[in-house]
């Protein structure tokens, strides 16, 4: 199919054969997360900054909506969705700008490994959050 | 470094127009909010493994030149959102192409309407609990205390 329009020289549509490697699943898991992160992350600044005020934010808050595996659940798919997301965005900015390749290995195996291990140390964080310990332990 | 200036440089300099702007807004929206994140996510795993740190992080949070940062941040995760949904429905339909312009126009509309309202009434919150805490809004937390 072909458009003609005054300001744009004309769409040819092209078979493409593209191959299935990293940057590929990449691309698409940046689509997949960024739907997934328009419901988890705007819900979140919506529920959080909004709805509740981050002004009356304290452990007490955290307690109450860690008490349930449904905002448990809802705080680890944003952690992984948002912090994978966010990472190979800052992956791809790097790379416009480094061209040094071996640089750029070294640099995304960083990458690859801070944010595994934030994702872990964040994500057994919440699962093995217990409100009543929280609470007792600063003293409430 | 001087690799950063001529970035820097350039990313003005460049005539792309809208969808350049667009560009520019993306990038550095996505940067701050991953900076951001980055910090939340190790602070709020304190909530389990040092709470009264955690504690003492939040009041920090709530401390008037940082609580101020809130508000940007939301403007910058609508305006992420908004536009993420923009070049993805445009790369689907290139025959939209001839409507980029339109559709920067659109996305930055979107994004006044419903974060102007929302910014106002998050200063607005912001302000009322510095009045309520009186002589000691400016009052930054000291670790020790917590």
């Amino acid at each position: 199919m072909t458009t003609t329009s005054p300001d744009i020289t004309g769409i040819t549509r092209r078979k493409v054969q593209v191959q299935n490697n990293f940057e590929r699943r990449a691309f698409l898991f940046m689509r997949v997360s960024g739907i997934a992160l328009l419901f988890l992350a705007v819900g979140h600044m919506m529920i959080q900054h909004v709805l509740n005020s981050s002004t009356n934010l304290s452990i007490i808050f955290v307690a109450e909506q860690w008490n349930s595996w449904g905002w448990k659940v809802y705080d680890m798919l944003l952690l992984g969705f948002a912090y994978l997301h966010g990472m190979n965005g800052f992956r791809n900015v790097l790379e416009d700008y480094i061209h040094n390749r071996s640089a750029i290995k070294i640099i995304n195996i960083f990458l690859a490994v801070f944010a595994v291990i934030t994702i872990i140390w964040a994500g057994y964080a919440i699962a093995a959050f217990n409100p009543e310990a929280a609470i007792q332990a600063v003293g409430g | 470094m001087s690799n950063l200036v001529l970035t820097i440089r350039e990313s003005i300099r460049y005539r792309g127009r809208s969808g350049h702007w667009s560009w520019v807004a993306h990038r550095i929206s996505g940067l701050a909010i991953l900076l951001f994140l980055t910090i939340h996510v190790w602070d709020t795993a304190n909530a389990h493994f040092a709470p009264n740190v955690y504690q003492w992080s939040v009041d920090v949070f709530k401390w008037p030149p940082v609580a101020i940062g809130e508000i940007p941040l939301m403007a910058a995760v609508l305006y992420h959102a908004f536009n993420g949904i923009r070049i993805s429905i445009l790369d689907y339909k290139p025959e939209l192409w001839k409507h980029q312009k339109k559709s920067t126009q659109i996305t930055w509309g979107l994004f006044l309407i419903i974060f102007v309202p929302i910014g106002i009434y998050m200063a607005y919150e912001m302000v009322h609990y510095w009045q309520e805490l009186g002589d000691a809004w400016m009052k930054f937390p000291r670790l020790s205390d917590y």
